[in-house]
């Protein structure tokens, strides 16, 4: 029952923030715990479309740096023009690249995924190809001498021995993606960024929206993070693997 | 199981080499250079030169992992030129020195590499597995380990079995052992001996060390710069008759000590000691002293068996005491490496040393000077033993 009112009732106290001084939401003195606990049900949806992005831009952007790493193994002079194509869109400032992209994809999540996309691919491109370059000379050689085509020894020898390379990069990009996907607010998609700056910053710089979902925005990377080194010890089990 | 092939499974066919030139793209001078070459089935032969002879490239060839530019080498009765260069490999061994196990791969997976590319099912695989871990004598457990685990000559056994699994008839190996320890080698190389008398297959061995091709090769084809074969032959013939100057250098100027390393004991003909048991008429023995080739008479039991010299004094009594003054040692055995045998001898200081049979009778004498005479003759062409049944030194 409480938490069918916990939004009327939210919109009354941030209504009321002007006003009640003496409430920790009305003094708006830091963090709230109070007001989080009732109003908990406000933060799943921003949370969740949070997790959305970052899953489906990161998934995109690891399809697309092992797209490239394909095109550009054995091709070596394509490995400077991809690492410098892809870190070129790296250098751009995120705010003006989704600002870049509305006018071509219009606002909503899909602009954010496709700018968080492309913030992903140099991270996870440049280890991809760090991974298949560390395969060892022999297994290459062994593999071919033994008949391998060249994509039975990509599928089969190489990218398995990337793959702890490959991950640790994804694991970068995830984190920095969760991060930086605070800014989709700015390619009028949701997300915690959405909680930060409508019901944060504009909304009398409310500190405690600001605090928690900030706070959730590091949680969530920690949990991704979490996740991926447990990947990364499953896929790659002949290897202790390297914590970064 | 159906369908499934022993280790002798396929027979070995012979590789030659006819006229085969390699020049790589840009190079100013060939890497082989006209080789012609003919590798007998169930051979070893061993390519050896100096660094930049071509060795590894005349190997490669045969793998078409380095194409030929003119020429054609034949496996069998068929060309490697008509056959796709992936069917190729995986009927051809292949063995290199930096092993290349996939590391990611468990020991089972490495070695079954070859049948899985051979679509072989399952069942099959799993049973060749188990029948090669045996075949190197590695336990059964590490089946499901991962290269890192294993020492680097249990890497090593693993590379031949995985080179062995599809029973190829032909095996190329790229000095295989060079990265091994010198005590680990050896015994890599005698396992790989022993090997080899139960399979069989035709070898093409690349090696830099003289030693190793004497070693482990049936014939030896040494290259020198610019992919030039300077002598093709066994390791006796190339020890005794080194072609030119090259190749007598780079046989080393131990060729004498290294032919005796080829031979057993029992490869020379041995000289006769008169022998004399004890309680025997002194008479008698000295009579056969007259004119024998030893002149030392030998003490033997009831069986033939050493006990030790004669000495003058002994013999000046009546009947041959039972305790001689001096020790029948060194005693050597038929099956003796004959440079070790040399060895012992010139080490005990004495001149002859008895040679006995399995069940250790007497079979001959073994004297400085009959290895100096069989080295110093022209014709004492000693019969070969095919690399895997040359005594392990």
């Amino acid at each position: 029952m409480l938490a069918d009112l916990a939004p009327i009732l939210a919109q009354v106290d941030v209504r009321e923030a002007g006003q009640g001084a003496t409430t920790c939401v009305g003094k708006n003195e830091g963090f709230c715990l109070d007001y989080v606990v009732d109003n908990l049900s406000d933060y799943v949806d921003p949370t969740l479309e949070h997790a959305f992005m970052v899953i489906v831009s990161v998934l995109a952007g690891l399809a697309l740096a092992i797209l490239l790493a394909i095109v550009s193994h054995r091709r070596n002079w394509l490995v400077p023009v991809f690492i410098g194509g892809t870190g070129v869109l790296y250098t751009i400032p995120s705010i003006a690249l989704f600002l870049l992209l509305l006018p071509i994809t219009g606002r909503g999540t899909l602009t954010a995924v496709i700018g968080l996309t492309l913030y992903n691919l140099q991270i996870i491109y440049r280890n991809a190809v760090v991974g298949l370059g560390n395969v060892p000379g022999s297994s290459r050689e062994a593999g071919r001498g033994m008949g391998m085509t060249g994509r039975q020894l990509l599928w089969g020898v190489e990218m398995p021995l990337a793959v702890p390379e490959i991950i640790a990069g994804v694991r970068i990009a995830t984190v920095s993606t969760v991060a930086i996907a605070t800014l989709a607010i700015f390619a009028g998609a949701g997300g915690l960024g959405e909680v930060i700056y409508n019901q944060g910053v504009q909304n009398g710089l409310f500190k405690t929206n600001i605090l928690f979902a900030s706070l959730l925005v590091v949680l969530m990377a920690i949990a991704f993070d979490a996740v991926l080194i447990v990947a990364q010890r499953v896929l790659s089990p002949w290897r202790k693997v390297r914590t970064i | 199981m159906p369908g499934q092939e022993t280790s002798e499974g396929a027979g070995a066919v012979s590789v030659r080499f006819r006229d085969v030139t390699k020049r790589y793209p840009g190079a100013e001078t060939n890497a082989v250079e006209s080789l012609t070459l003919d590798v007998e089935a169930g051979e070893i032969c061993v390519l050896v030169g100096p660094s930049g002879c071509g060795k590894t490239t005349a190997m490669r060839m045969v793998n078409r992992t380095v194409e030929i530019t003119s020429g054609d080498i034949l496996i069998g009765d068929t060309s490697v030129r008509d056959r796709s260069p992936a069917q190729l490999r995986r009927e051809i061994g292949y063995v290199i020195q930096q092993i290349g196990l996939f590391p990611h791969r468990t020991i089972a997976q490495n070695i079954g590499t070859v049948p899985g590319l051979l679509d072989w099912d399952r069942s099959r695989i799993d049973a060749r597995v188990k029948e090669l871990l045996e075949l190197i004598s590695l336990p059964a457990d590490v089946a499901d380990r991962y290269p890192s685990q294993l020492s680097g000559g249990q890497q090593q056994r693993v590379g031949v079995a995985r080179a062995l699994a599809a029973d190829p008839a032909v095996m190329l190996m790229d000095e295989p052992f060079g990265a091994i320890d010198p005590i680990n080698r050896e015994r890599l190389q005698n396992e790989f001996l022993r090997l080899q008398a139960e399979i069989r297959k035709t070898i093409l061995f690349v090696t830099h060390d003289i030693d190793e091709a004497i070693k482990m090769g049936d014939r030896i084809a040494i290259l020198r710069e610019g992919g030039h074969l300077a002598q093709y032959a066994t390791p006796s013939e190339l020890l005794m008759a080194p072609a030119d100057d090259f190749v007598e250098d780079f046989v080393g100027a131990d060729r004498a000590l290294k032919r005796l390393s080829l031979m057993r004991v029992a490869d020379i003909d041995l000289w006769e000691a008169p022998l004399a048991y004890v309680g025997q008429a002194t008479g008698e023995v000295r009579a056969k002293l007259a004119g024998a080739e030893v002149p030392h008479a030998l003490l033997v039991d009831s069986e033939r068996r050493p006990l030790g010299w004669l000495s003058e004094s002994d013999l000046r009594q009546e009947t041959v005491p039972q305790r001689p003054d001096s020790s029948p040692d060194p005693i050597l055995d038929l099956d003796d490496v004959m440079r070790d045998a040399l060895s012992d001898v010139l080490q005990a200081e004495s001149r002859y040393a008895p040679v006995v049979d399995r069940e250790g009778r007497i079979a001959g004498v073994l004297s400085v000077e009959i290895v100096h005479e069989f080295l110093s003759s022209d014709e004492a062409k000693v019969e070969e033993h095919p690399a895997a049944e040359r005594p392990l030194a």
